[in-house]
Formats: C-alpha cells, structure tokens, sequence
C-alpha cells in the first residue's frame, strides 16, 4: 500500500457512497470523533467499518455507530479496530459483535484496557465456533463475571466451561449465566462438579440439561443442594422437628422452598406448612427461625378467629378468600398505599415480637439466640428497624427494662390484632423511614422472616392440637389433604408471585412480600413426594463416587390383590414336587426344641447325670457338677428374607410354557413358604417394585414373626407385576427388616425375571447397577448373605458383577423355578 | 465395730426384713393411689402397678411396705425368669436333694409384700404359677414337692407393668390382668416434681428444680418421636445430685438425660438444644 492514510480514507467514502447511503451517512457522522487519533488509526477505522459492512451490513452498521462512544469511552482505538476484524472471519457475525461494542466499555471500566482485550479474545473464540455463543457471552455482565478480582475472577469462571466443553463437547453458552450464578453461591472450586453433572444431564436430555443449566428442576436442586454450605434443612429436618416438638408440642410439615442464591433465607407458610430454605448460615439460625415460624403457627397468627379480627380491625366485614379457601392478604396492605412496606414491617415486628415473647416462655434462651445472630446491623433505611427489634428481644432477654409497647405485646391476652394495633401506633408519627423492597429484607431480624409471604389457610384455634400432632400418624389422610392442596410455591403455581411487588390494586394475596420465584420450567417436571412420605435411603452414584443422600425413599404397602383359589390349585397342581421337598427335609431336619441336659445350672436337677456324678464322687474322682436339665429351646440359627421382583414384566407370557412368567413365581413362593414351614427357619416373603426414586414400594407379604396363614397364601396367589425394579432400595429396605429376626445367619435371596432399572435411570443401565452392587455390599457388611436367583437367561452377563462369584443362579427352565427355589435354599442353607 | 465387720465381710441380710420403724422412705403422694392401695391391702387384693419407668413404683410400694409395717421382697424379672427362680428348686447337698425355697414362697410363707417387678419381661411359665396366689384361693402350689402352701394372712402380691414399654408380642394374658387391682402412674405434676426433686437431692435450690423439670416436660414430648422411656423422675434426679456434686450444667444434663435416653444422633441433639435452653440460658 502506498496512498497516504487520506487517500485511502478517502476511497473507503467513495466507495461506501455507491455502496449505501446509510452507511457512508454513519461513517461520516462518526469521523470527528475518531479524526484526534490521527490519519493512520482513521483510515484502518474506516477500512475495517467498510469490511465488515461487506462481510456483513448490520455488523458493519452497528461498528460504525458505536464507534463514537468507544472513541470516548475507551480510546485505544486500534485495539478495538483491530479485534472488531476478529469478527470477519466467520459468518453470521452481526450480533456477537454488536454485543461486543456494547460490552467493552464496561469491561474496559472492571477489567483494564488489557484485560479488557483478552476477555473478548475468548468471545471472539467462542463466536467463532457458534456466533450466537459470542453474542451470548458479551451480553453477560463482566462485572458478574469478574465478581470484584478482575481476570482473575473472569478465569475462574471460564475454565471450568473450556475444560468441559473440550471433554464433554458441553457448549458453554448454555451453561455461562448458570455458573456465575453457582459460582456466587457454591464458590469456584464446586463449579467444575456442577458442570460435571450438568454435561451428564444434558447428554440424557436436551431439554432436562437446557433446564438445569437454568438452575431450575429438581436436578438442578438436588446438585446444588448437595454442595450447598452452611446447615441443610434437609438434612437436619428431624432435629428441627424434635426441637420444634419438644419445645411448642406442635410438628408442623416442613416442605422445601425453592434455591434463592444471595437472599435472606426466610421461612414462609401457608398456614398448615412451613417453607424452608434449603440452607441457614448457621445451625443456630436455622433452630431459632424455625422455632419463631413454628409459633407463629402455635400462638394464633394464622387462627382463623385472628384474622376475622384483624380485618374487622381493619374495617373489612370477611377476610378475602381466594379459590383454594386461602385468606389473602393484599386488601389489607393495600389500605397503607405506597407505604404499605413501611407499615408491613412494623406490623410484622409487632407480631414476630408477640410470638418470640411466647416462644421465651418455654424457651428461655430465644430472645438471647436471637440477639446473638443479630449481630450485623444494615445500613440505610432498614437500620431502625433492626434496632427497633433488637430492643424488644433486649427486654424479652431480661437485658433492658419493659415499656409500654412491648409490655402489652408480651401480655398473654395480645394477639394478632394487638400487634396490629400498635403497628399503627408506630406507622402513623412517620418517625421511622420508608423502604423499598430492596431494604425491606435487611429490616428482618435473621430468624424472622415476613409473615404475610402467602395466601393461607387460616387455623382451627390452637386450644385443639390434637389434630395437629396426629398429623404424621394418619398418613391416609394427609396424603387427601395433599392432594387438595395446591403444589408448593416455588414452582411458580401461585398467580400472585408473578405479579410486580409494587402493582397493589386488585385484591390479590401477595403485596409486596416474599420474592420472586423462578418462572415455570418447560421440562418435564415431576414433583418428588413430600419429605417424610417413606423411608429415605442413600443411593450410589458412581459417576461421583459418593453416596446420593436421603435419594431414595421406601414406602411399605399392603399387597390388596388376594386370590386363595389360585393359590389353591397352584399347590394341588405342585403337591408331588412339595410332597418330595417335605420328606427331604424331614431326612434332614435338626433337632430342636430338646431339653439340654448336664448344666451347670437350670430348672431342675438332671436325674441321669445326678446319679452318675454322685457315682462318680464315691468313687473318688472330682467330677463336675453338671447335674441340672434346663429347657431352653435351641435358637433357629438361620433366617431368611425373600424378596420377589413383582414389576411389570412378570406378567410376560412365559416363553417356554403356558402361562405367564407371574404363575410359575406364585407357585415356587408358595412352595417355599410350605418348605420353610417344615424345615421351621424363621422366614419373610416380602415383594418390591418403583417408580422413580421416591416411590420405591415394599410389600411384606409376611413377616418373621408371624405364622404362614391362609391370608399369606392368598396374597400370593393374587400376585401381579407393576413398575420398575430398583433394586438397591429394596436390598437396603430389606435388610432393616431382618431386625425382626432373631437369627443369627441371615440370607436374603432375591427372586428377579430381569436387570436392575427403573424410569428415571435416564437410560443409564449402569447407575442402577453400580447401586444394586453398593447395597449388596452394605448387606454383607452387615452379616447379611445375598443371593439371586433370576429368571433372565442373559442374567449371567450383570449379576457376577453385582452379587458377586458364586451368589446368583439362573434358572434358563421356567418351568424348574417351583420346584429349584425352595431347593436353592436348602443347599444355601447347609452351605452357609 | 460391727461397721467394720460389715466393709470386710460386705453385708448379708436376709430377703425378707421387717421394715425399718426409723427409716421412712420418701414419697410424694400425686393423686389417690395411697388410698387405693391401702384399701386394697385391707381385702388382701393383688395390686397392679403400671405406669413408665422411672416414675416411682418401687418407691411407692417400699414407702408403702414401711407405712403398713410389712417386710417387702423385689424381685426384678428378666427373660430367663423361670418359675423355679420364683418357687424354689431342689439343690444338692452332699448325696442327698435338699429343697430351696425362692423369694416368692419365702414371702408367701413370711406374709410379707412380694413385689415381681416388669412381670411382662418373666417367661410365661412363671405368670401362671402367681395365678392360684391371686384369688381366693391364696395358695401356691409346689409341683416338685407336691405341697401347697397357704399363704400368710398378710401376704400381698404386687406386680408393675410398663404398658407400651414391651412390644405387642409381651403383654401380660387379659386373665392375668385382670386378677389385679390397677394403680395408675404418671409422672408427677411439675410442681410436685420440683418438690421430689429438692427432697431427694439436698441443697438443689428451688430454680434449677423447676429448670431441670421443665427439661423433663419438653423431653416428654418426644416420646413416640423415637424415644422410647422419656427422662423420668429418678434421671432429674441423678442430673440434679450431678450438678449439687459440682458437675457442670452441661455435662450434669448429657451425663444423665441425653446419653441414658437415645443413642440416636437427631434426638440426642434436640434434646441437647432442651437441655441447653433451660440450664445455659437466663
């Protein structure tokens, strides 16, 4: 090139003037502002402004019209020239470098010019591998990015995704605004886990890994759960709820609140259940907002009689009640305008006082653990709040004198419309400050939380707990109650949530309170039972190598099919083979229930060996006094558990026989039960099938202690195959059962048509396996033998790796399984 | 000098012993069970004690032993119970059988209160040889020596039951039940129980009485929420004579209401939290 920087300029005019109007119209307009740089740095603007309106009209557009405010903002003009030709190189460029020219000023501000120019090489990379990536990542904030330590900061955050996405080709456009916000909540090092799991989620299914990435869903709970710090709720819920009990006689339901990142946790409720926080800071914080929301409940904020008070108080003749027969607040508030946040919190703390002075009273150590975790006073508006609240716990703590105000909230007469009362008389002298919604959290004592977050139910009066407490006893009837009841908040199902705080009109429920909860996935969502519906049991995860906590839950259900007449002519039709089986094991049949003789103690004197011992004294000789006969019974030393695989594909038409696959199990359980009967193990029969991890069903078909009865047998000729087989939750649930057995060699033998898997396995035969194995292992650790016997003629290929060498036995000859099971037994039972 | 003979040798002293007159043990009436059963020794009725452990059931009938001037022999039942640990059995002495009567024909002979304490826990067996000393007949057969004995016109049989304590499989036969009168006990009022408390354990100032009740009040809750005995009576009192012998509040408070009670995590710390709530604070 030899022209002078003018000519040059002057031929990119030229040759824009013919080109587009427009264009040669922003150019111009941009010139001044970049002219001070010098002719050199003008006609490269202007050359790389033409090219990339060539290689692409709107990215060229968009360069020339932002070029002024980088010219301004940024200077270094032959920096940004230079990487805006980055985006020459690949189509479709327009958007990512739009976003980059609105982007770099402010990266230029957090990061440096220097940095600034290597956190857009990496856009630049990532645009060109995906333009929309490129666009993706200058549209996030560098500020969020950088988290206050610049590149370093940035780094943090994209290594972890290149890394991933070289290994498990995960695209980090997707995954970007989740990190950061992980990152802000787990810290950096448990964002590399994250991601882990979420390429493993996303290689199951777009949709599902599309969903966690937004940090909605249960994967996306349960993985953050996991890593979440501080004190779990989930995991210490039992603790809370024995305090809770202990303390106030009252088990309210607990049920999870969705992940918040970054904001007070508050328990919110909607009259029957309390909503918690999948973590407090500290165990102290949890205990004290738990009790503190628990009395709420207790101490009538919630009673129906109360809130028919307080809105008389109010003027309103009747409580507004929504479709669900839930009393909504908002009318109430709505009375305060603008204002209504001032007035929410000092009525809240009027209330929230009340009951902490209640909770005092059986707890007297509340107000002094509240104090305690009240040790950082916000700034700005909401700090005389605070300070307010902090005095009414001084007093309550015995720590300062009583006044007026908190005297008659302490009374035991106050209620609800007490502390409305005098929440008025503190809103109305204007002396406190108003609050915006970003305030009003920090003006909440921690424990406390706002009262009025929900539409509620309103309570019976608490004179009647009875029912209350009942509640986890009559589990038929709340499971009605559930079903009635809308699904928890944090899914999004509650109109009021999505309406803007400060929209009062109307008269909705929810007024300026709670936060805002995630929108509606669009992944198939199935809601997991509540907590505390089955028994709970760790699962193995062998992608992560540890335990999954509390991942699987075991109900036990009653078998309600009963058919006595098959069972009937299952066992007619098999009485040759039983009748074998009898005379065999009473060939073999030990000894039992015989008089020990020759101890040294017992009941009575042992005549036989009284003789010989005092024959044996005249002669001379010292023999031992083993002269007494004691009647104790022998201990039946083995016990065994059987446990049948009942899901759906039993139901198969046998493929060697007539019949289905169901008739033959039938009959080989009820030949086994008459066996054991003979040989007098204690024995169980117990079934299992699943659906999804948190409705793994046990049927105990009959117990250790009890008697084989004609109701057993009717169960079992009435059985039938549903669901799944998650094996491992059985195997576990199993081996709390042997508890009942006074044995001291235990077996469990798993009767199976077929491979461990369920429906949520994501078609990862392994998971399920690898867990199945895990299980049979913790059997064996404690004392129990497994064993299993399967039905499945390629059983061969998995079962050596589950159960083990030697623990399994396949019967290819359906038609064999009566009368091999019992059999199997047998020679189990003198092996072991 | 015989104080000295009694540490070398360790003191022997026969099951059945009239009360001592000096001697009263203390007991605090909750309701009209000193009524009931002093009735019931007027018509020499059997008498049921039942209640949770703990409450005061032995200390009742020791107190009510010494306020009738009778002698009372315990026996504490376990599962190997037989009726021969109850009865008697022959020994051998030399080359011959010599006949030992057990405390409960020693009693029977002696017409003193024979206390047969968590009958449920003895082998069925040995319930049904106490039914022929429950009703009119008054007697208790000795198969072995093909002898009956007529009891002691003040001889009275007394036994506690725990209901709830064992499991369904070991509960007493409605025939046994029913041969008894039925006292019913409860842990005492909170009052009353402070009052036990500062008796039982001198120099206990009456505010760690009532803390330490309060405690046992919100401990009981949680019976049926995995714990089995809820803190009784006696272990407030164990905890208060810690805490009288210089143990920390704490330590007093885990040493002799958490770790007895429950070897289950949650339960020990919510306890714990209780605990911590009524000692620590204030």
């Amino acid at each position: 090139m030899t022209e002078t920087p003018e000519v040059r300029l002057a031929l990119v005019l030229d040759e824009l003037k013919e080109l587009s109007f427009v264009a040669h119209r922003d150019l111009t307009a941009a010139l001044p502002a970049i002219e001070p740089y010098g002719a050199q740095a003008v006609a490269r603007w202007a050359q790389t402004g033409r090219d990339l309106f060539l290689h692409d009209r709107d990215g060229g557009k968009a360069f020339l019209r932002a070029s002024p405010r980088l010219a301004q903002e940024v200077g270094a003009i032959e920096v940004w020239v230079e990487q805006a030709r980055g985006f020459l190189t690949f189509r479709g460029s327009w958007k990512a470098l739009t976003a980059y020219l609105a982007g770099l000023p402010e990266a230029v501000r957090v990061l440096g010019a220097e940095d600034a120019r290597r956190w857009a090489d990496v856009g630049i990379a990532w645009a060109r591998r995906y333009p929309e990536g490129g666009a993706v990542f200058f549209e996030t904030k560098v500020a969020d990015l950088a988290d206050g330590r610049g590149f370093a900061g940035v780094q943090e955050v994209l290594d972890p995704l290149a890394a991933l996405a070289d290994e498990r080709a995960l695209p980090p456009t997707l995954a970007l605004a989740g990190a950061i916000k992980v990152r802000a909540l787990l810290g950096a090092p448990a964002l590399g886990a994250w991601l882990t799991r979420g390429a493993d989620i996303l290689k199951a299914g777009r949709l599902r890994g599309e969903t966690y990435f937004r940090l909605e869903g249960p994967d996306s709970d349960e993985a953050l759960m996991a890593a979440l710090p501080g004190f779990r709720t989930a995991e210490h819920e039992r603790f809370l709820m024995l305090v809770t009990h202990a303390a106030l006689s009252l088990s309210p339901m607990l049920a999870p609140a969705g992940l918040a990142p970054g904001t007070n946790p508050f328990i919110e409720t909607d009259g029957r259940t309390l909503f918690v926080p999948p973590a407090f800071p500290t165990r102290e914080q949890a205990l004290a907002a738990l009790l503190h929301h628990a009395g709420h409940l207790r101490f009538g904020t919630y009673d129906e009689g109360a809130i028919t008070r307080l809105f008389a108080a109010a003027g309103m003749a009747h409580p507004p009640l929504d479709a669900d027969q839930r009393v909504t607040w908002r009318p109430l508030f709505a009375l305060f305008g603008a204002d209504l946040l001032r007035f929410q919190v000092l009525f809240d703390l009027c209330e929230d006082f009340r009951i902490d002075a209640r909770i005092q009273a059986l707890m007297p150590n509340h107000a002094a653990r509240l104090l305690a975790l009240a040790t950082t006073r916000p700034e700005g508006p909401a700090a005389p709040y605070f300070d307010l609240a902090c005095a009414g716990l001084h007093m309550l703590a015995g720590r300062a004198p009583a006044t007026a105000l908190w005297a008659a909230l302490a009374a035991p007469d106050a209620d609800l419309v007490t502390s409305w009362t005098k929440a008025r008389a503190l809103y109305d002298p204007l002396t406190l400050p108003a609050l915006t919604l970003a305030d009003r959290d920090a003006a909440y004592l921690p424990g406390r939380s706002p009262n009025h977050a929900r539409p509620v139910y309103p309570r019976a009066p608490s004179r009647s707990q009875a029912p209350e407490s009942d509640v986890g006893a009559d589990g038929g009837g709340r499971a009605e109650a559930k079903a009635t009841q809308p699904a928890p908040v944090s899914a999004g199902h509650d109109p009021d949530m999505e309406l803007a705080p400060e929209d009062t009109s109307g008269s909705g429920g929810r007024v300026g309170v709670g936060r805002p909860q995630p929108a509606v996935t669009t992944a198939r969502r199935r809601r997991l039972r509540p907590p505390g519906e089955g028994l709970p049991y760790p699962e193995w995860d062998y992608r992560e190598k540890t335990y999954r906590r509390d991942w699987a839950r075991v109900l036990e259900r009653d078998l309600t099919e009963r058919d006595l007449a098959c069972a009937r002519t299952l066992l007619a039709n098999h009485a040759p083979v039983l009748g074998r089986l009898k005379r065999a094991i009473q060939a073999e049949k030990p000894r039992r229930l015989a008089p020990q003789r020759r101890r040294t103690e017992g009941e009575e004197l042992d005549l036989d060996a009284t003789v010989d011992y005092v024959v044996d004294r005249r002669t001379g000789a010292r023999p031992a006094p083993r002269i007494y006969r004691e009647r104790r019974a022998l201990r039946r030393d083995t016990g065994v558990l059987l446990l049948a695989d009942l899901s759906t594909s039993i139901m198969q038409q046998a493929a060697d026989g007539e019949g289905r696959v169901v008739d033959r199990m039938k009959a080989a359980l009820l030949l086994f039960a008459h066996a054991l009967e003979e040989v007098g193990d204690s024995y169980a029969i117990a079934g299992f099938a699943s659906k999804y991890r948190d409705a793994v069903s046990f049927y105990p078909i009959k117990d250790f202690n009890r008697p084989l009865t004609t109701e057993t047998e009717a169960i079992l000729g009435g059985l039938s195959g549903r669901l799944a087989t998650r094996m491992g939750a059985a195997i576990r649930h199993a081996c709390v059962r042997f508890g009942e057995s006074p044995a001291a060699r235990r077996l469990l033998l798993i009767l199976s048509d077929g491979r461990p898997a369920d429906y949520d396995d994501g078609g990862d035969e392994r998971y399920l396996h690898e867990d199945t194995r895990m299980a049979v292992k913790e059997a064996a650790d404690q004392g129990i033998h497994v064993f299993c016997i399967t039905l499945d003629a390629a059983g061969a290929a998995y079962l050596e790796r589950i159960f083990g060498r030697g623990h399994y036995l396949v019967i290819d000859r359906l038609d064999d399984l009566p009368r091999r099971l019992p059999q199997a037994y047998l020679r189990l039972r003198k092996g072991a | 000098m015989r104080g000295l003979i009694d540490r070398l040798r360790g003191v022997e002293r026969d099951i059945v012993q009239a009360p001592d007159a000096a001697q009263g043990p203390y007991y605090e009436p909750q309701g009209s069970e000193m009524a009931i059963f002093e009735a019931a020794w007027r018509r020499r009725l059997p008498v049921m004690l039942k209640g949770p452990t703990g409450c005061g059931k032995t200390r009742f009938l020791e107190h009510m032993a010494h306020r009738l001037g009778r002698p009372l022999v315990s026996v504490s039942c376990h599962e190997d119970l037989t009726s021969a640990d109850l009865v008697g059995r022959f020994l051998l002495d030399g080359e011959s059988t010599v006949w030992q009567d057990g405390p409960l024909t020693r009693a029977v002979k002696a017409g003193a209160i024979c206390y047969l304490d968590e009958i449920v826990e003895a082998r069925t067996d040995s319930t049904v040889i106490i039914h022929p000393l429950t009703d009119h007949r008054r007697r208790l057969p000795l198969e072995k020596r093909g002898l009956e004995i007529e009891a002691h016109e003040d001889f009275l049989l007394v036994i506690s039951y725990n209901p709830g304590y064992q499991t369904v499989l070991k509960d007493l036969k409605p025939s046994t039940k029913q041969r008894f009168v039925a006292i019913d006990f409860h842990y005492p009022s909170a009052e009353i129980e402070a009052r036990i408390l500062q008796n039982e354990v001198e120099g206990l100032d009456a505010d760690l009485a009532a803390r330490l009740v309060a405690v046992a009040h919100k401990a009981r809750a949680l019976k049926d929420h995995g714990l089995d005995e809820a803190s009784s009576t006696r272990s407030l009192v164990y905890a208060a004579s810690l805490i009288v012998a210089g143990l920390d509040l704490m330590e007093a408070g885990e040493a002799a209401l958490i770790s007895p009670l429950t070897d289950d995590v949650d339960l020990a710390m919510a306890l714990r939290e209780i605990v911590k709530a009524h000692l620590i604070a204030a």
